[in-house]
């Protein structure tokens, strides 16, 4: 398929490669697109070469071969417009040596948004963002939890077509963390792209519509959060709570369900953890032999596999 | 109406770097300079002050130091314009706002026009001051001319050393040892206190000679004093060049400069 000349796709990355030594690859043919009001996560572990890819997509730095492309325009003939309808937060934290308040008008002055707007929409952003408290206070007096929210928070100051967020929740406590993912989500439901590193995976299975996982510098997987848990994920533990103690039944509950396959098995009092490859299908079988031994079943559950399982899946094989 | 991209930056510079610290080093320390050695060194003959032989004139000593004290402005401001490239690199503002809708040539714009802003008004305070001490200036048209030209040129000759160093420093503790070093030295070993005279050591007179601080001192004092001359020219001339070179040395480090230290 043709993405670069495909409307639907606002961030198209074809076969990018990148050294900064000339030898060694940060990016080795790396391809990914994303579609608008997407959020793309891109996971990795570090050196993976997540920033790298933010890097050159901010036209920070250059790439060697490949295409890229945002919103239409080509990176390496319209870097200077791509840079107008462009968000980003950095990793690495940047801020002016003012106040909060300040970093949010210079932020909306920088990007030329109209003055009554510019106070309106800093006023809705740090109250958002819990800044309330803060806001006369000076950057370097902030923790590093409330400038990354002042960081995430002055983005949001100006319009823009794409959002590359690198490892935006970093320092953040659960609930704010919460409150953010949150807003970038409604965001994204209002036409914003995102692309989105981290190495939280509960939060990429919470808010990432698509998901790449790139090791080596390329993408190794693809897919929906679901998707790649159903493919790499086949993993599944059965949890069945008796109302008898099942411990004085271990070999015999053993031997009766040998069949199914498991890779493990345990037993605590009243419950029993079966692991294994697909035994949530077997389910019926389990419950079969255990009705037969007279041991009456409270309740059955079934845990599926998380993004964590996948991603370690991926990255070591 | 639209405001181009370089002032926009020039005016995030202005409300960036106003604060006690950036102030204290502009005016507190130039106007300590002013009254305390201008009265200090005043008061070593008691009987009618310090005379200094200037162009064969015979000057009160606070008479010759104000326009050293104005002529450090143009150090000062350009060491704060190299300072804002440095702080923006340490702190990420650098790296923000080249992935904002800017480019570099207009980041070093705004680099440039706010360091000669601070010269040229932190100067003005000075001679506001200087009038206080008193002093006796000739002011002329050609003087005052001559005196922005200076001013502007002088600034910017020093920020381009100052934007040298922020681009090649790797470390806050070397861009600290660097700038205080030229700043002893480009102050101290320099006319903008003290006249070169014939018993000025031979070392310290080719230092003081060359340093563009002197040429910047005594380019203002004539145009302040003995008034403007072939002389004046042929001194600012020196200066425009020695500025072009390092200007365009400026702009291969800077271009150069990766995002991040």
């Amino acid at each position: 398929m043709d993405y670069l000349h495909e409307d639907q796709y606002e961030v198209v990355v074809e076969n990018v490669k990148k050294s900064y030594d000339g030898k060694k690859l940060a990016l080795d043919g790396i391809s990914f697109h994303i579609k608008k009001g997407e959020i793309y996560g891109l996971l990795g572990k570090n050196g993976a070469g997540k920033s790298t890819t933010i890097k050159i997509l901010t036209t920070l730095i250059n790439f060697d071969s490949g295409n890229c492309n945002i919103a239409g325009y080509d990176l390496r003939k319209d870097s200077s417009k791509i840079r107008k309808i462009i968000g980003v937060v950095q990793q690495e934290e940047s801020f002016d040596f003012t106040t909060v308040e300040k970093n949010f008008k210079l932020t909306g002055m920088l990007w030329e948004v109209p003055k009554n707007i510019r106070e309106e929409r800093m006023e809705k952003l740090i109250d958002l963002f819990g800044l309330q408290e803060i806001r006369k206070k000076r950057m370097y007096d902030l923790s590093g939890g409330q400038k990354k929210r002042v960081q995430v928070a002055r983005e949001f100051m100006h319009e823009m077509k794409v959002l590359f967020l690198d490892e935006p929740t970093v320092g953040l406590d659960p609930i704010m963390r919460r409150k953010i993912l949150q807003y970038i989500r409604e965001q994204a439901k209002n036409g914003l792209t995102i692309l989105f590193t981290t190495q939280n995976l509960e939060e990429a299975d919470m808010i990432c519509d698509r998901i790449g996982i790139i090791d080596g510098g390329k993408i190794v997987e693809e897919g929906t959060s679901e998707e790649l848990k159903f493919k790499f994920g086949t993993l599944r533990t059965v949890k069945i709570t008796t109302q008898t103690n099942v411990e004085k039944y271990i070999n015999d509950i053993k031997e009766k369900i040998k069949t199914v396959n498991y890779e493990d098995i345990s037993f605590d009092e009243n419950k029993i953890l079966i692991l294994g490859k697909n035994v949530d299908r077997r389910v019926g079988d389990v419950l079969g032999s255990l009705y037969e031994m007279g041991i009456e079943v409270e309740n059955v559950s079934i845990e599926n596999p998380t993004l964590d399982d996948v991603f370690m899946r991926v990255v070591e094989r | 109406m639209r405001m181009p991209a370089f002032v926009r930056l020039t005016v995030r510079n202005i409300v960036v770097n106003i604060d006690p610290g950036t102030l204290i080093f502009m005016l507190g320390l130039p106007t300590l300079y002013l009254f305390v050695m201008g009265f200090m060194f005043q008061g070593i003959n008691p009987n009618g002050g310090l005379v200094v032989q200037y162009h064969g004139i015979a000057i009160k000593y606070t008479t010759f130091l104000a326009p050293g004290i104005i002529a450090l402005q143009a150090f000062t401001a350009g060491n704060i314009g190299g300072s804002m490239l440095w702080s923006d690199r340490r702190w990420g503002m650098f790296e923000q706002i080249m992935v904002g809708p800017f480019r570099r040539s207009e980041y070093l714009l705004g680099i440039i026009f706010v360091s000669i802003i601070f010269a040229l008004v932190g100067s003005a305070i000075m001679i506001g001051f200087a009038f206080t001490i008193p002093v006796r200036f000739n002011i002329t048209l050609a003087g005052i001319g001559l005196f922005i030209l200076t001013m502007v040129v002088g600034t910017m000759l020093f920020s381009s050393i100052f934007l040298i160093i922020s681009g090649i420093a790797k470390s806050m503790q070397a861009y600290n040892t660097i700038t205080i070093l030229l700043f002893f030295l480009l102050d101290f070993a320099s006319t903008a206190f003290y006249p070169i005279t014939n018993s000025t050591p031979g070392w310290l007179h080719v230092i003081a000679g060359g340093n563009p601080l002197s040429f910047i001192s005594d380019i203002l004092r004539e145009s302040f004093i003995s008034g403007v001359d072939y002389n004046s020219l042929y001194y600012s001339g020196i200066l425009f060049v020695a500025m072009l070179i390092f200007f365009v040395l400026s702009l291969r480090v800077y271009k150069n400069i990766r995002s991040g230290i």
